[in-house]
């Protein structure tokens, strides 16, 4: 099944050469929605289902891993990708369409796939260059000197982060043993074992600096602004709905599914003795992710073109995203860790389709008037009522108004942060309650600039001689339906990421799912 | 042995590390692909350097038993491998990319670059 979903989505790439290739590609787009959602409903029902690639008993071969944590990061992925193949079709070129960028399309989902699937680290790897690959081609698409400056930064970074990630994946192999994941967690939690898990701390941090270059966060922020921009603005939306989440999803997967049970006692410097991975991660991610919350907030409120404008947010809201996880680690409680987590996701998902929702918007407008600076644009609200509705809705979710999806997501951030303030109140955790306060803010600041910069008030010339194209307002009308269904119906939601938190957090039967037997230790 | 594994690593991610930070983009091209290849020297050294027996060799000590041969660790082998391919495309795609950012910027100055 999990074969299929691979292989359906790179042959599907291949495959489409003639002039079909668009429409393909929805329905290529369709169809992997379609598998993911079978393969979660499997999951969410019977447990995690692994697949041991080729044949081989894990943990020499390499193994494919679906359990309720990455059907749902899947599933987002799935949504995003419907949508912005769809979305594609209609706004790129019908030249520029032509041979690559379909193909190219598929693999950035196939190496997003591939990472959420993996239960080896080497195979992550594999994967994040495989999805990197063809993000770099989408970052340089249009070949002109800021897209082509913006793509060469954006490789050299990853290509760094990258050689830092092959150093960690060395060392934890030399030090471990082993690089299927499962095992790996299954030997550091087992005490009999002789492994020496004090470097294990420092190799991971490695990795999740590694991670947070993927995820964008605070120090390692710097591309995302830039590399959004150059990139055609649906695939700006898989990048914000789909990449980004590779990152989070590393972090939770690695931190928590595998190295949750970790507990040693090391004198390391710097960091509590008794110290655990999870404690060391508490501290960094929580300072990386209240930094994004600033910096990309303020960096928002900042800027002029709507397109900077949402990837300053988008940086902003993996902050968000982060800051659960970050005190998820940082606690001891079961409950709290599992709140943590849980926010955590449905912020994700929350995240994916309303910023997916606000970039393909922006395609809209660009289509229509040319450009995206907000100065130049104004009075759209009285040219078309349907898509200022829609854009509304997007906003509005982003900012967290109760009947949409980001209501939820901020209401279970928010409850995470002040549970962790009324358990221990330290000063600490009324830091993190402002920081996200302010970021709470600031997103609003933002958010309306942008709606009243360019929706109100009169029409400015480039908003009056441009027409929005009927089909994309369409595509993006069932969006925002979607935004208002995922709010309103919130029930099934949960319960999926529910299951998805508890599968995070079940080192145990991650590693029995994966069924060691093929070792000797196991 | 391996102090001079070591030494050889370190100094080729120094000189990769000098490279990168230079103006010239080439320059940081070919810091890149040093620094992937010490990369990979480590990933080689993290199988051990020495003449290998079996409980040398991390994924065979584990699991292998008595009768294994001496043998150094194909595991890493085969990462460096996976590894080595992937930089060399990466490389490639970088050189590509560096000489189509010096036809639309007209620089090879990575200072002068479009913001």
């Amino acid at each position: 099944m999990i074969a299929t979903l691979a292989s359906g989505v790179a042959v599907l790439a291949i495959g489409r050469w003639p002039r079909l290739q668009r429409w393909g590609s929805v329905a290529g787009a369709l169809a992997y929605a379609a598998a993911v959602a079978a393969l979660a409903w499997t999951v969410v029902d019977g447990g995690a289902l692994t697949y041991q690639v080729g044949g081989w008993d894990a943990p020499f071969g390499i193994t494919l891993v679906a359990d309720a944590l990455a059907a749902f990061m899947l599933a987002i992925t799935a949504v995003v990708a419907v949508y912005a193949a769809a979305f594609s079709v209609l706004f790129i070129k019908p030249a520029n369409q032509r041979t690559y960028y379909h193909p190219l399309l598929q693999f950035l989902l196939l190496g997003a796939t591939g990472a959420f699937l993996t239960g080896d680290l080497f195979n992550l790897f594999v994967w994040f260059e495989v999805m990197l690959m063809a993000s770099y081609v989408f970052v340089g698409f249009y070949g002109n000197d800021t897209h082509t400056a913006a793509a060469m930064r954006y490789v050299v970074l990853n290509i760094l982060g990258g050689a830092l990630m092959l150093l960690a994946i060395g060392g934890l192999y030399a030090t471990v043993g082993t690089l299927n994941l499962a095992e790996m967690a299954h030997l550091l939690a087992d005490p009999g074992a002789d492994v020496q898990t004090a470097p294990v701390v420092g190799l991971t941090g490695l990795l999740l600096v590694t991670f947070g270059l993927k995820a964008g966060l605070a120090p390692f922020q710097f591309w995302v602004p830039s590399a959004y921009r150059s990139a055609p603005m649906p695939v700006a939306a898989v990048f914000a709905g789909a990449t980004k989440k590779v990152g989070i999803y590393a972090i939770v997967r690695l931190y928590f599914t595998v190295l949750g049970g970790v507990a040693f006692t090391a004198d390391v410097p710097l960091i509590p003795v008794e110290t655990a991975p999870l404690a060391f991660l508490a501290p960094v991610l929580l300072l990386m992710a209240a930094a994004s919350i600033l910096v990309g907030g303020i960096g928002a409120v900042a800027q002029d073109r709507l397109d900077g404008l949402l990837a300053y947010s988008s940086v902003g809201q993996v902050g968000f995203i982060a800051v659960p996880v970050a005190l998820a680690a940082a606690t001891t409680s079961p409950e709290l860790r599992h709140l943590g987590i849980l926010a955590a996701l449905i912020y994700a998902l929350h995240h994916a389709l309303t910023k997916g929702l606000l970039f393909l918007s922006t395609a809209a407008i660009r289509d229509a008037t040319g450009t995206t600076e907000i100065a130049a644009l104004g009075g759209i609200g009285q040219r078309s009522p349907t898509f200022a509705g829609v854009f509304l809705l997007g906003s509005l979710s982003l900012v967290g108004i109760p009947p949409l999806a980001g209501f939820f997501g901020k209401l279970f951030v928010f409850d995470a942060a002040v549970t962790q303030f009324a358990s221990a109140p330290t000063a600490g955790a009324a830091a993190v309650v402002c920081v996200l306060l302010a970021g709470a803010v600031l997103t609003i600041v933002y958010s309306t600039r942008a709606w009243i910069g360019c929706f109100w008030g009169a029409q400015s010339e480039a908003v009056a001689a441009g027409a929005l194209e009927r089909g994309e307002v369409a595509v993006l009308a069932t969006m925002a339906v979607l935004l208002v269904v995922v709010g309103v119906g919130f029930e099934p939601v949960y319960g999926f990421a529910d299951a998805a938190a508890e599968a995070a957090l079940d080192g145990e039967g991650y590693v029995e799912a994966v069924d060691l037997e093929g070792g000797e230790t196991a | 042995m391996t102090f001079v594994i070591a030494a050889t690593v370190g100094a080729l991610f120094a000189l990769g590390t000098f490279l990168l930070l230079r103006d010239d983009l080439v320059k940081v091209v070919w810091g890149l692909s040093i620094i992937t290849q010490a990369a990979n020297v480590y990933l080689i050294a993290m199988g051990g350097i020495r003449e290998g027996t079996h409980d040398l060799v991390p994924i065979l000590s584990g699991h292998g038993g008595e009768e294994v041969p001496a043998t150094t660790d194909p595991l890493v082998q085969a990462l460096v491998l996976t590894a080595i391919v992937i930089s060399f495309g990466m490389t490639a795609f970088a050189l590509v990319l560096s000489y189509r950012a010096y036809q639309e910027n007209g620089t090879m100055n990575v200072r002068e670059f479009a913001q």
